[in-house]
């Protein structure tokens, strides 16, 4: 798209070109030289580019792992908006918040600029060159089995160089960590149906049973699935508009948008899950009757806290209305017993029917070496134990922050001091870069080449990377590149024919062009078709659900007692733009109001009135938050949208480090979480932390976005305004 | 345009009452082609605030810090408001109601009458307009204003320490400017892209089709809750659905008020005040039965 109405077509064939002139070469028209701009005029313009007029160049967004398609607005040789690409399966043109903000993590003041070495408390800069080279002196003499790459989730080309590159180093130790992940339910769904990430239609669902997945907010795929959302709210579907019920003990996004938001007993999940199997009565296997048989509506509602009749009444609208869906998220996984939540709530869909109907396998995926490396918590474990052992002398890290998201009990601060060299892939000095002993500056998303296959597909396929705009700085380098250098120093003649690593990515996509639907295609030609599209098509086989989730072996633990000395149940909370924290010096995000407490610029700790009440609290407050590995202190917030029993506090907060908006902002709840992990994945329990508050004295007035009528219209009966279903009619509307 | 344009075309630039008569002055004063307006689904808004940040993507806004959060300077012309059901129970069980709350380019915006040097006023498109370089920031508008979407610059933001740190300022949108200290600024629906596409359809010889243009905000909106466009051109969606609900610029009492259970769903907020709003907002559908 290029505004103006200039003719798109005779741009699209030159906007591969445009996209590797920009990254090679630069449009010469802007040079950044001491802090001044140099505007130099067009003498020799590209023939794309109007002074003045935006061009769009497609690529995709590095956000978070949804990995949806956008469009960067690009005038004057910068990138200076992020659009959704229409074209995309993902996203088809739309964008949240966090990836409108991927400007901000491009041109922020925080960057790292140079390679820096560690010496005392200092880094020094120091060159490619030198950096390289120590990287391969310090391998010199190591076994393969005493070196680890950390990563982030992966996948694409990044993904096949770094297996490489470990496997030119003879290791196999490739952790992939997530802080926050699905990663119960994505074993949960691989048990029940097959795969861990089943195709889910929202759109075609008549009712959505959502256990806590937050997926208007923070779910795996939430632009994708906000899209389907709008169609399942729609009037003029087949299937008439949709219900949605969320339970979980703390409101998200997703539940401050149901029909029905039902506050559940912390942990009690699953109970609640066979209780309405139970409820459900005739007609469903004899298995799934035999299981739940003994969670009658009054011990669950005993149990759970909710309503006998609403636990029925719930029964009878998903029999009533078929297709439902039903989700398992972060509320009802977070637990020891987060597995056996997580498989109780897929025997629900099984019983009900959906499988099949609302409930679909992703295409398979053909090239395994592409295919997403998903992270999880259990791998960090595992690798921590590995450092606290000293079984490692080199450790690489990249797209991670465990030092940041590590609870303190792991003691992964002091155990990665135990591993003598330490490198480590930064955007900014954050908490994790701090510790390492040689830190490798990286390009933007926004500058750097790369290839993804994002976990959740709706049609299979390669999303590209491509840069924007020239690199702001001339020493950062893209991760492909380094990696690339650093295997030729192992396998210098298999990668010898590759300048860099966007000569790899070219070549790997031209010679794999049959399959990629670019049969006969003339390379230059379908290489430049592939870049102004930023993705490809991959062919991909339909598979089928197994649709095995069976009530073998599913035991639900007595909700939990109460901890006298820990009377309160923490449940931290991801919120859609602060996640992991990863993007907290985004000053956009920090001053985005959080949707639900409208809070900005800190943390908070929501506490229902009435838990309030009897502790004496009054907003603004400031409380200690403790749990038996450590205590924060931050501001109260009297939230009505919590389980009396249970606080929450933001993820994301109080950085030590990483930039001017990031650090000191906010405390991080991550430090405090008791190391309790799920049975059966080994992932982080992350709701299983039993904390006590106390007032420690004084008091602010928070700073949010809702005035000090809280949320009250103060009678005013016509700002926003709700209806109830049965007074309009939907079906015709525009 | 020079105040005695202004002076002199009174009624071409203030709208005091929009009237039915469509051959009223009022209403000639419409170059009659394009009146700019917006539909908000309150039933497909999520509150995720994805408008907001591309808001301050699109049109340059400063990013204000905690301190000049807290003293109401935030600078967010698109802004989520959440409300809760205030009927006294225990839990919020049919969620919150969020509403995304910008200028409402109202026909007879209370604040334009109040400007003692005429920095705002009103555009031939139907705009309430804000000219920077005239106004001397005596805030009498935002006062004026009952939606509270007026915002004012009351300090230096490109100079002040962190607001564009370098090199951020390399994001700011050249198509429009950075508001300096002591001015007054609003959502302009996005007037940068309005003026373009106006361009490209004048250069095309063709009027403005639907879907030539989408403000930031719509354009983000993962549900497609806003919809905005040409209010006078009947195959634009955002006239079709104010066709629908019977919602008419003109009047300040409509279909759905006069007689209630009539299946509609359009409002418009503080129409009561008679600012004739070219937002319409459509009421949030909860199922009660479950």
């Amino acid at each position: 798209m290029i505004e103006n109405g200039f003719n798109r077509r005779d741009f699209l064939k030159v906007l591969g070109w445009g996209g590797t002139a920009v990254a090679l070469s630069g449009c010469g028209n802007t040079s950044i030289e001491n802090g001044k701009e140099t505007v130099v005029s067009y003498v020799e313009p590209e023939d794309y580019a109007i002074p003045s007029i935006g061009v769009y160049f497609n690529s995709t967004c590095a956000q978070c792992d949804a990995g949806c398609n956008i469009e960067g607005r690009v005038r004057e040789g910068r990138v200076l908006k992020l659009e959704g690409n229409p074209g995309s399966f993902i996203n088809r043109g739309k964008m949240c918040g966090l990836g409108q903000a991927g400007v901000q993590a491009h041109y922020n003041p925080d960057r790292v600029r140079e390679p820096l070495l560690r010496n005392g408390s200092q880094g020094e800069t120091l060159t490619w060159d030198k950096a390289l080279s120590l990287i391969n002196d310090k391998l010199n003499g190591v076994k393969g089995e005493e070196i680890a790459f950390l990563t982030g989730g992966v996948s694409g080309h990044v993904k096949v160089l770094l297996n490489n590159y470990l496997d030119a180093l003879g290791s196999k130790n490739h952790y992939a960590y997530e802080a926050v992940s699905p990663s119960v339910v994505r074993a949960a769904n691989k048990k029940a149906y097959g795969v861990e990430m089943p195709r889910l239609h929202l759109d075609k669902a008549k009712v959505i049973v959502s256990f806590g997945a937050d997926f208007l907010g923070a779910w795996v795929s939430p632009v994708h699935f906000s899209q389907q959302y709008a169609q399942f709210r729609k009037g003029n579907r087949p299937e008439g508009r949709g219900v949605l019920v969320q339970i979980e003990s703390k409101m998200t996004l997703t539940g401050a948008n149901a029909d029905r938001w039902i506050p559940i007993r912390p942990g009690t999940e699953g109970i609640l899950a066979l209780g309405i199997v139970n409820a459900l009565g005739a007609g469903i296997p004899a298995d799934a009757v035999a299981a739940a048989k003994d969670y009658t509506a009054d011990r669950v509602s005993k149990d759970t806290g909710v309503p006998a009749e609403q636990i029925i009444r719930l029964a009878e609208l998903l029999k009533e209305r078929s297709p439902s869906l039903v989700l398992a998220g972060a509320a009802a996984e977070g637990y020891a017993h987060g597995s056996q939540n997580a498989a109780a709530i897929a025997l629900l869909n099984q019983v009900l029917g959906n499988v099949g109907k609302t409930l679909e396998a992703p295409a398979n995926a053909q090239f395994a070496q592409i295919t997403p490396t998903t992270g999880n918590r259990a791998a960090l474990r595992s690798l921590n134990d590995s450092m606290a052992q000293g079984k490692l002398k080199v450790l690489f890290s990249y797209g991670a922050n465990p030092v940041y998201t590590a609870p303190d009990a792991l003691k992964l601060q002091d155990n990665l001091k135990k591993v003598p060299f330490k490198v480590v892939f930064a955007h900014y000095l954050d908490e994790t870069a701090l510790e390492a002993d040689l830190v490798l500056p990286l390009d933007s998303a926004l500058e750097d080449w790369g290839t993804s296959i994002p976990e959740y597909q709706v049609e299979p396929h390669l999303s590209i990377q491509q840069p924007l705009m020239e690199r702001l700085y001339p020493n950062t380098r893209g991760v492909g590149d380094i990696l690339l250098a650093l295997l030729k120093q192992r396998r210098a003649d298999e990668y010898k024919a590759y300048e860099d690593f966007y000569s790899y990515l070219r070549g790997a996509v031209v010679q794999n062009k049959a399959a990629l639907g670019g049969a006969g295609a003339d390379d230059d030609a379908f290489w430049n078709e592939t870049l102004s599209n930023a993705l490809v098509k991959l062919p991909g086989a339909a598979g089928s659900l197994s649709g095995k989730a069976s009530a073998v072996g599913l035991t639900l633990p007595a909700p939990a007692a109460e901890v006298v000395a820990y009377p309160l149940r923490l449940i931290p909370s991801v919120s859609a733009s602060m996640r992991d924290g990863r993007h907290a010096n985004l000053s956009w995000l920090q001053e985005s109001p959080d949707p639900l407490t409208t809070v900005v610029w800190d943390s908070w700790v929501e506490i229902h009135p009435k838990t309030a009440a009897k502790l004496g609290i009054v907003e603004g407050d400031i409380v200690e938050v403790a749990s038996q590995n450590g205590s924060v202190t931050s501001q109260a917030y009297l939230f009505p949208g919590i389980h009396p029993d249970a606080i929450s506090m933001p993820l994301g907060y109080g950085h030590e480090a990483m930039g001017r908006y990031a650090k000191g902002t906010g405390v991080n709840v991550f430090k405090i979480l008791d190391p309790v992990f799920d049975k059966e994945t080994g992932e982080l329990a992350i709701n299983e932390t039993n904390v006590r508050i106390s007032k420690v004295g004084n008091r602010v007035v928070v700073v949010k976005e809702e005035g000090p009528n809280g949320g009250s219209q103060l009678g005013r009966k016509k700002i926003a305004v709700k209806v109830s279903s049965d007074k309009v009619d939907l079906s015709k509307e525009v | 345009m020079s105040v005695s344009n202004l002076l002199e075309n009174w009624s071409k630039f203030r709208h005091n009452h929009p009237v039915e008569d469509k051959g009223h002055p009022d209403w000639q004063a419409y170059p009659s082609e394009i009146k700019w307006a917006m539909a908000i689904d309150l039933d497909a808004c999520t509150g995720c605030n994805a408008c907001s940040v591309a808001c301050y993507a699109e049109n340059n806004l400063p990013v204000v810090g905690k301190e000049k959060y807290s003293h109401g300077q935030a600078m967010h012309w698109m802004r989520i408001e959440r409300y809760w059901d205030e009927d006294n129970r225990e839990f919020p069980d049919q969620g919150a109601q969020f509403l995304p709350m910008l200028c409402q380019q109202c026909e007879a915006a209370p604040c334009e009458t109040v400007c003692p040097v005429g920095a705002t006023n009103h555009t031939e498109d139907g705009l309430n307009s804000q000219i920077y370089n005239r106004c001397i920031g005596s805030r009498y508008c935002s006062a004026n204003c009952p939606y509270k979407v007026r915002y004012f610059n009351w300090y230096d933001y490109p100079s002040t320490e962190n607001v564009w740190p370098a090199p951020m300022e390399q994001q700011l949108n050249p198509d429009l400017t950075v508001r300096g200290k002591g001015v007054m600024e609003k959502c302009t629906f996005c007037k940068q892209r309005t003026y373009t596409a106006r361009n490209n359809a004048k250069t095309e010889g063709r009027k403005i089709h639907d879907g030539d243009v989408q403000t930031a905000c719509q354009q983000a909106c993962p549900t497609n809750a806003i919809s905005f466009g040409n209010l006078f051109d009947p195959e634009s969606r955002v006239a079709k659905q104010w066709e629908q609900q019977q919602v008419e610029l003109i009047k300040a009492e409509q279909e759905k008020d006069v007689k209630p259970g009539n299946n509609l769903r359009g409002y418009r907020i503080f129409e009561e005040l008679r600012p004739y709003p070219s937002v319409m907002y459509l009421e949030r559908v909860r199922e009660n039965g479950v």
